[in-house]
């Protein structure tokens, strides 16, 4: 147990990744990236391998998935000195109760509706491949009206991570037979710390293969994962936290833990909303708000209800879902909406957009369709940091942001390359700060 | 029913229809000296200052479609939009020249913000387009925008509406440029500087979500149901068709269209940008597009004579009637403008000036 509490107090810094050998030689591979910690399939369970990786400050992880013998396992992974279980799936309560009370480390990764938020680590294996993926018939879109759409986890992760007491941890795996692009990897990874989570890095098969092999192509690749994992780890960025003036009343019950639902349609549109799911439903919540939505009315107490009356009286704007209209009870094997669903919150999406128009309410992006951003401050609100993660395939020239608020530095941030100032200048509002270029991400702090 | 080729011929004989010199120069890159290649092309026409000093010039710009979607990822001046560049230093130029006022104006698709955030959502530095000459200004077409009531334009002798209601900017102007791109287009066969003059239509009148009364002041679709495939009537303050019994086919419709919307509100001058381009279609929509780079520009003052002169560049026949490639699921928009009497198809009574059609030519269908 005591080996277990050492470890939870290192658990917010652990880098995850996949790893698919028990050679420790392999553990070089790992110098100079901030993957500090493997996830080990029981082939792979070995105590020379653990002990080289707890040399290194690497700390080793075994999967294990239900039909397993857990309790084998178990006793297994102690063998092989690991320092815990990730159980991937869901497991009967009984065994995760008799897990819980061994001295054994256990990181639960179930489905989305039975993820534990008080755990040392929130997390699921179940998540969209993020990017732009092509209609059936091969083409981005097939009139010339809207924006191409993201999938994506960020809506999602950003509920969670409003819920969770530790790390959030996302873990899929690329597609089965699937050679997945370089730029597909940075936006996964991207993806997740849009959110303030981490993607557990899993290579597709024939990368991981050949980079086990230390063959230089996929050496050169692995490099360039790891600098792109590293980029969101900047120290000087702990301070910022979820900022905007509009928020987004929703808990478990009211969709919050789909993909595609409100968040993410709100995501898309650049609008920065922070989260607040109903049971932290508060005035400390509602301050600073100027527009909020309340996706399920019906799921408030008397008490979350007063303290939504207060926001308005004080001149808040508040947006409710479709009278009678209750989000669908999520099934544990889905993360999407299904069609009909979709059409329903496609009202509240477009009295969203009605209700926001030209509103800044944090900030206001302009030429982001391929990108999703996250907009962050300081407590005291003098410092804002906005990331952007570009999700085509391609770089993005001409990106102008419009912050609310008086700012006289601007400094873009973009991975391997040095943090460049840029003069913010004067708009009706605020203040404009253009990028040149964002390849994949891009980082912009005022003050 | 008057066909484009009757209506050609009955103007024919009654006047002869206008032509202007048209301008073709080699330019194979935006990086390229603009200023430097239009200036020259420009001369060639007989100079800037003469038509712009002391104007109102108000510059129809070609951003068709959301600046969401991009072809291949590219920039959207490079494909299917104009380029940022090109419209720099066609700013700077006015500028120069003597221009009171520079207005550009487009009616931005989905939206009747602000024609400076359409612009910045496709990626361009505003600020650097708003320096780029004195009194520069932008309009956003696609409802009453900055102005307090909508004008009328009348067509005589059209095919489709007798009038147009269009934003104020389009009478508010001394002078009227269309710069377009240079595509292949699905409905009217080319995207010239003709075709670009549809998108002066607003959309708060002829949106598919326009207003049956009144218009909607805050449009968020395209104008395919009352334009393409007329299935509906514009908002009553602009007048019906002519015939709500003529035929509903785009191919029909649309040629037809933007023939009696060039003769309605006449376009001073053309500048075409060939330098990179799509061909294929106008749009990231349409399928079987495909990025090219002809590397020219064409310049004239009159539209129908620069459109006929670009349309040869492209290595069609200006003249081809319907079924022919361009034109092949459409009529010909030059022979119904000839009936309109904007000018005259006809490639013979057109002087070139600069580089020669033949040198210039870019196969698109090749």
């Amino acid at each position: 147990m005591l080996l277990a509490i050492l470890l939870i107090a290192g658990v917010a810094d652990w880098a995850p990744a996949r790893w698919a050998s028990s050679d420790p030689r392999t553990l070089e591979l790992l110098a100079g990236t901030p993957i500090n910690c493997l996830l080990l399939e029981p082939a792979h369970w070995s105590p020379a391998f653990s002990e080289e990786a707890g040399r290194r400050s690497i700390a080793t992880l075994g999967v294990v998935r239900p039909g397993q013998e857990t309790a084998a396992l178990a006793e297994k992974a102690k063998t092989a000195r690991l320092a815990g279980l990730v159980l991937e799936g869901d497991f009967p309560p009984a065994l995760l109760s008799t897990l819980a009370d061994s001295k054994v480390l256990v990181i639960e990764l179930p489905s989305r509706t039975r993820m534990k938020f008080d755990a040392p680590i929130t997390g699921t294996t179940q998540a969209v491949w993020p990017g732009i993926n092509p209609q059936e018939d091969g083409a981005a879109k097939a009139a010339p009206s809207g924006a191409p759409w993201i999938d994506t986890n960020s809506g999602f992760l950003r509920f969670v991570r409003a819920m969770a007491r530790g790390p959030v941890w996302i873990g899929y795996r690329p597609p089965p037979r699937t050679v997945v692009p370089l730029a597909r990897y940075f936006q996964a990874i991207g993806d997740a710390a849009l959110a303030g989570a981490r993607w557990i890095v899993s290579l597709d098969q024939d990368l991981e293969r050949r980079l086990l092999a230390r063959d230089e192509a996929a050496l050169a690749d692995w490099r360039r994962i790891a600098a792109h994992l590293g980029y969101f780890d900047n120290k000087d960025w702990a301070a910022f936290g979820p900022y905007g003036h509009m928020a987004l009343v929703q808990d478990v019950e009211s969709g919050a833990l789909f993909s595609g639902g409100i968040l993410d349609m709100i995501g898309v549109k650049h609008t920065p909303v922070r989260p607040v799911p109903i049971r932290r439903l508060s005035d400390q919540e509602m301050k600073s708000v100027q527009m909020a939505v309340d996706v399920d009315p019906t799921l408030l107490s008397p008490d979350q209800k007063d303290t939504l009356r207060r926001f308005t009286r004080a001149g808040g704007t508040l947006l409710t879902g479709p009278p009678g209209w209750r989000f669908p009870r999520q099934r544990e094997d889905q993360i999407t909406l299904d069609k009909e669903d979709v059409e329903k919150i496609d009202q509240i999406w477009k009295e969203v957009n009605s209700l926001t128009g030209r509103r800044n309410l944090g900030a206001r992006l302009f030429h982001v369709a391929s990108m999703l951003s996250d907009l962050r401050a300081t407590a005291d609100g003098k410092r804002l940091l906005l990331h952007l993660v570009n999700y085509s395939d391609f770089p993005v020239e001409g990106v102008t942001v419009h912050f609310l608020g008086r700012f006289t530095k601007a400094t873009v941030y973009e991975p391997g390359v040095a943090p460049r100032s840029t003069a913010p200048y004067e708009i009706e509002d605020g203040v404009g700060v253009e990028i040149d270029k964002v390849g994949v991400y891009a980082t912009l702090v005022l003050e | 029913m008057i066909t484009a080729a009757s209506a050609a011929s009955a103007r024919a004989q009654s006047k002869p229809l206008p032509a202007a010199p048209v301008s073709i120069a080699r330019c194979a890159s935006y990086d390229e000296d603009q200023v430097a290649v239009l200036g020259k092309m420009f001369d060639q026409l007989g100079g800037l200052d003469r038509l712009v000093r002391n104007k109102t010039v108000t510059i129809k710009l070609n951003l068709t479609g959301s600046p969401a979607l991009k072809f291949q990822g590219k920039p959207l001046g490079v494909t299917h939009y104009s380029h940022p560049k090109m419209i720099g230093a066609v700013a700077h130029l006015l500028g120069r020249a003597g221009a009171r006022r520079i207005r550009f104006v487009e009616s931005a698709w989905g939206t009747a913000g602000p024609l400076e955030e359409y612009m910045l959502d496709s990626g361009w530095n505003v600020r650097a387009l708003q320096s780029a000459a004195p009194k520069v200004e932008f309009e956003n077409t696609n409802a009453l925008g900055t102005g307090k009531q909508y004008s009328t334009f009348k067509v005589a002798g059209g095919y489709i509406f007798p009038a147009y209601k269009l934003n104020r900017a389009y009478e508010d102007t001394d002078v009227f440029m269309s710069m377009a791109k240079m595509k292949d287009h699905a409905t009217c066969g080319v995207t010239l500087a003709m075709k670009n003059i549809f998108g002066i239509t607003p959309a708060s009148i002829y949106g598919d979500d326009a207003g049956e009364q009144e218009p909607n002041e805050s449009p968020t679709k395209g104008r395919v149901n009352t334009c393409h495939f007329g299935k509906r009537q514009p908002a009553r303050l602009a007048p019906s068709e002519r015939d709500p019994a003529s035929s509903r086919e785009p191919g029909h419709r649309m040629p037809r269209i933007t023939a009696e919307l060039t003769a309605a509100r006449p376009i001073d001058i053309c500048l075409i940008d060939g330098v990179e381009t799509v061909s294929g279609g106008e749009g990231p929509w349409i399928r079987g597009l495909k990025y090219i780079r002809p590397g020219v520009i064409i310049a004239g003052t009159n539209p129908v004579s620069t459109d006929v002169v670009a349309t040869a560049v492209m290595g069609y026949d200006p003249r081809a009637p319907r079924g022919v490639t361009p034109f092949k699921d459409c009529d010909n928009t030059f022979l119904l403008a000839e009936g309109l009497g904007v000018g005259a198809a006809d490639l013979s009574r057109i002087e070139v000036r600069g580089v020669a059609i033949a040198e210039a030519m870019y196969r698109f269908a090749g």
